[in-house]
């Protein structure tokens, strides 16, 4: 059955339309809800439980978070400058010469060294270039005088710079060291690199091969003013791949360097030989060119 | 009956209308919050684990904290005066321990006002709302923003107890004058914890947060009173005081802090630091590291600085005619080195850092004029062989300069006063005999002996360069000059002794290395004739306004008197004054007469000087082994008594002595006028090209 809906037609119609039970029950929930609403916000907090259900998921910005990142930053940025303070330090203390003491420090990077430290890399010197490092007397002002507070090393291309300084954070010595000259006059004999890194040797680097055959060849008498000691390099693993001829003679001798290679290592061993020797030598090496 | 059923007909039209859109709008703002939810902010748990930044601190050298960077101090509701917290809740949000994030009644009268009352406004923002845009949102007003707030606020409501709420509220308010917090509000207006405000000291602090600039009591007390009038008057409304207590409190008026009186360092050294300081270690670090800076600062010597700077400007200001309404104002920079480290001790960047933040010790460059000029004679010594007795001839000079007119500098008096030697060319700064040293030992080595002196500003390579026409800051001609203090050990200017990190470890310490620049017997023969300006040359004001002590510097003036400098020193302080206005205008005083540095910067260098070594122990310069002191006619160059024997005598002296003839008695000197030069070993006195003084 069908029924054609249609306007009121009376006042008294309208009225009882009005207050039929569809539509008291649509403005009574109405009521309810807007005024629950008003006294319990239970919009809001639908809303706000909502939320807090996806705060995880979603993103740190605004701000706070942005301070709070910055926090986070310097924090990150300090520590790893105390770090790298730290690291430098342990690598001054556990130099055993003051080659390794320039190789652990980079240009910029600087360390405190203490004075008996210093004591010991100076004594691992030979005793011909202690004094070069020093005057003795200045040493033993600085060492075991009261003015040095500490020893404080800045790294530098090419060598390190060795600070003694007093209470008031003053200058009052200062050595130069260069790479080098350290390969010189360090008592240990080795250098971790290439011959190509000790400007010393450049020009004059030959393949292992022709030192020896050049080294046969002069008199047998001669052999040990050239290589006086087998030890050092017999302690060494793996092959000698080149030799390098120091270019300057120091106190009748010149350093002879030889570079071992070990999976792909490259290590330079350097001895002393006689001066005289090595010029036979020479000569026995441009022969050998020619 | 008609018009009634039309009537009853669009009633009802109309309650379907309005159920139907509040439909659609639940439905569009359920999208909404969903659409909205995806690019909003993460909320912190608890809402005050990223509130609090840890402050970095800057000790001047006596210990004192002289700014903390970047602070957050949270501290809990039980450390916030009871009476703040009323007195904020009452003013910002009274309901706020009723709603739940958003204040409906509010929002409906905001939108009305805003919505059907054109150019009005009406906020409608909650504490927690507040929170929320303060925590993660920008200050620009769009409705997106706000909806995003909005929905922020109820999940704040949601997460955290009202205690929370109100906490991360107080200790992350903006206050003004740089206080973030009421902790810090406290001390920085009150200078005490916020624990300890009264309710008059309380009840202006939370005026403040509507308009912290506007209310900003350091600046316009009264309008702050005046606000806190209002906030009282809430208060009683609010039920939290009656009217007679906010009658009481509203009469008395709380003293304010004469501490920093906003977010600015208030200090041109500090702002100097602190550009220094992120220029090595970032932003980050700096503001939120919470490093401790130990700077070179000298409390004592910066505010002898202020005050001598203060003063002399008044007193310059003064001669040149100006008065409060003038609107160009004189201005000043200073800057004070420790010559045995090179620690800054004192700088000060202008007349009133309030005014103008720019830093003229270390941002402006200006000519230096003849301040230049002991760079130029040290050239001379080193380079030619010349020394403080040579002779030299004031006389009209032209240069002939490549692709330019020549270069034919002026004296100062316009006036050419004939042969003298260089310490009296010194003394009198002569630029004609400037001129011709310049001419001879060419720009460069004058350049050279600058930056070897530790100038940085770039400088022309044109001879000029010797009068000082290369802009150069008050901080380079501090430092240079120490050198000279030095006897040519430089000390390199810095600010900052030390750096930690929050726990104590050091990340950066000042070594203190020594570099010879200069030969020291040269730098002494310099810094002797530096003394001779001291004495009786253009810086003698400096003697007459009382400063006793042993000392050296140079004046300077620019052409058309721009820029007047002294800069000098003793053994153990150098400090360099500039003064001049900012835009290039002439320092003239009221009859039209140029000021020089004799007048302009050397008063104000004296008054520092004299209130800064007050209780040091005097000290002289010390002098080099190989320098000996010998008495010269200043025309000449040579011992006086030689060459009035030697201008007397037909006989030579060697036939006299084989003559045994008796010693002639000289004439009495006319008007004969002698100076005291400082001369190396190696130096030779009254030498024979002496005859034709040099051309």
């Amino acid at each position: 059955m069908i029924q054609h809906w249609y306007a009121s037609s009376t006042v008294g119609e309208w009225l009882k339309r009005s207050v039929s039970f569809l539509n008291l029950g649509v403005i009574i929930l109405t009521l309810v809800i807007i005024v629950s609403e008003f006294r319990f916000d239970w919009c809001e907090s639908l809303a706000g439980r909502y939320l807090m259900s996806t705060n995880d998921s979603r993103p740190e910005i605004g701000s706070i978070w942005e301070t709070g990142r910055h926090t986070v930053n310097a924090r990150q940025s300090l520590n790893q400058m105390i770090l790298q303070r730290e690291t430098l330090g342990r690598t001054a203390r556990n130099a055993d010469s003051f080659l390794d003491l320039t190789q652990g420090l980079g240009a910029g990077e600087w360390a405190n060294l203490d004075k008996d430290r210093f004591r010991q890399l100076y004594l691992s010197l030979t005793p011909s270039h202690r004094h070069k490092l020093i005057e003795p007397a200045r040493l033993i002002w600085l060492l075991n005088g009261s003015t040095t507070d500490r020893i404080f090393c800045e790294g530098r291309i090419g060598g390190v710079k060795i600070y003694f300084i007093d209470s008031g954070n003053r200058v009052i010595h200062q050595i130069d060291l260069e790479n080098q000259a350290l390969t010189s006059t360090t008592a240990d004999p080795f250098f971790q690199g290439a011959l190509e890194d000790i400007p010393g040797f450049s020009g004059s680097v030959y393949p292992a091969d022709m030192f020896f055959q050049a080294v046969f060849r002069l008199p047998p008498d001669m052999m040990p003013d050239l290589i006086h000691d087998a030890e050092t390099l017999l302690t060494r693993t793996g092959t000698i791949g080149r030799v390098g001829v120091w270019n300057t003679a120091e106190e009748g001798f010149i350093q002879l360097g030889f570079e071992f290679n070990q999976l792909g290592e490259t290590r330079v061993v350097l001895i002393k030989a006689r001066e005289w020797a090595v010029w036979q030598l020479s000569l026995a090496l441009k022969g050998e060119d020619q | 009956m008609k018009p009634v059923s039309a009537i009853l007909t669009t009633l009802r039209v109309l309650f379907y209308s309005t159920f139907l859109i509040t439909g659609i709008g639940i439905a569009g703002g359920s999208i909404l919050v969903f659409q909205a939810t995806k690019d909003l902010p993460k909320l912190p748990s608890p809402l005050s684990r990223i509130i609090e930044t840890p402050q970095s601190l800057i000790y001047a050298s006596d210990g004192q904290v002289l700014i903390g960077l970047g602070e957050r101090q949270a501290v809990p509701l039980d450390m916030v005066s009871p009476d703040f917290l009323n007195a904020i809740v009452a003013t910002e949000d009274h309901r706020f321990f009723e709603h739940s994030g958003i204040n409906k009644l509010r929002i409906i009268k905001g939108l009305y006002v805003t919505l059907f009352k054109p150019g009005k406004i009406q906020g409608a923002s909650t504490i927690t709302q507040q929170l929320a845009k303060n925590l993660f949102f920008s200050f620009e007003k769009t409705w997106h923003r706000k909806f995003k707030e909005l929905l922020v606020a109820l999940q704040i409501e949601e997460a955290n107890t009202k205690e929370e709420i109100l906490e991360a509220y107080v200790n992350q308010i903006h206050f003004g004058a740089g206080a973030q917090g009421i902790e810090k509000a406290a001390r920085t207006f009150f200078n005490k914890p916020a624990q300890e405000l009264d309710l008059s000291e309380a009840s202006l602090l939370a005026g403040l947060p509507k308009s912290p600039t506007q209310y900003n009591p350091f600046r316009h007390y009264e309008k702050a009173l005046e606000r806190r009038r209002i906030v009282l008057g809430r208060m009683v409304a609010a039920g939290y005081i009656d009217r007679e207590t906010a009658d009481q409190v509203d009469l008395t008026r709380p003293v304010l802090h004469k501490g920093r009186t906003d977010s600015r360092t208030g200090s041109y050294f500090l702002d100097a630091l602190i550009r220094e300081l992120i220029s090595v270690y970032g932003e980050d670090v700096v503001y939120h590291g919470g490093i401790k800076v130990y700077s070179t600062l000298d409390p004592r010597l910066q505010s002898e600085a202020e005050a001598s700077v203060r003063d002399g400007l008044d007193r310059l200001d003064k001669l040149i005619g100006l008065n409060q309404d003038s609107k160009e104002k004189t201005q000043a920079a200073l800057v004070a080195i420790d010559t045995a480290s090179g620690a800054v001790k004192a700088m000060v960047g202008g007349r009133d850092y309030y005014a103008s933040e720019f830093n003229r010790a270390v941002d402006g460059r200006r000519q230096a004029g003849s301040g230049f000029k002991p760079f130029l004679y040290y050239a001379g010594f080193q380079k030619q062989g010349l020394q403080p007795a040579s002779l030299y001839m004031d006389k009209p000079v032209s240069i002939p300069v490549a692709g330019a007119p020549d270069w034919a500098p002026k004296n100062f008096e316009r006036q050419f006063r004939g042969p003298m030697i260089l310490k009296q060319a010194l003394i009198s700064s002569v630029n004609t005999i400037a001129a011709q040293i310049v001419e001879i030992v060419g720009p460069d080595a004058v350049i050279d002996v600058a930056k070897n002196c530790g100038v940085k500003s770039p400088l022309n390579s044109v001879y000029s360069v010797a009068l000082g026409t290369s802009d150069v800051t008050v901080l380079d001609m501090a430092a240079s000059f120490s050198v000279f203090a030095n006897l040519g050990v430089k000390r390199d200017p810095f600010l900052f002794w030390r750096v930690e990190d929050a726990m104590g470890r050091v990340v950066f310490e000042r070594i203190i290395n020594d570099r010879q620049v200069l030969e020291r017997a040269t730098a002494f023969q310099v810094v002797d004739m530096m003394a001779g300006v001291v004495e009786q040359g253009s810086g003698r004001s400096v003697r007459k306004l009382g400063f006793k002590r042993p000392a050296a510097g140079k004046t300077g003036t620019t052409d058309n008197y721009n820029d007047a400098w002294f800069t000098g020193f003793t053994p153990s302080l150098c400090t360099s004054v500039w003064t001049g206005f900012d835009k290039k205008k002439k320092l003239k005083d009221k009859r039209g007469v140029g000021i020089t540095g004799g007048r302009g910067a050397a008063p104000i260098w004296t008054d520092f000087m004299l209130r800064a070594m007050k209780g040091e122990p005097e000290r002289n310069f010390h002098v080099p082994e190989n320098i000996r002191f010998e008495t010269v006619d200043i025309t000449t160059g040579c011992p006086p008594e030689s060459q009035n024997t030697e201008s007397l005598l037909e006989v030579p002296g060697f036939l006299r002595q084989i003559l045994d003839l008796p010693k002639p008695q000289p004439e009495p000197p006319k008007e004969l006028k002698t100076m005291t030069v400082a001369i190396k070993q190696g130096n030779v006195l009254c030498q024979e090209d002496n005859d034709d003084t040099h051309p």
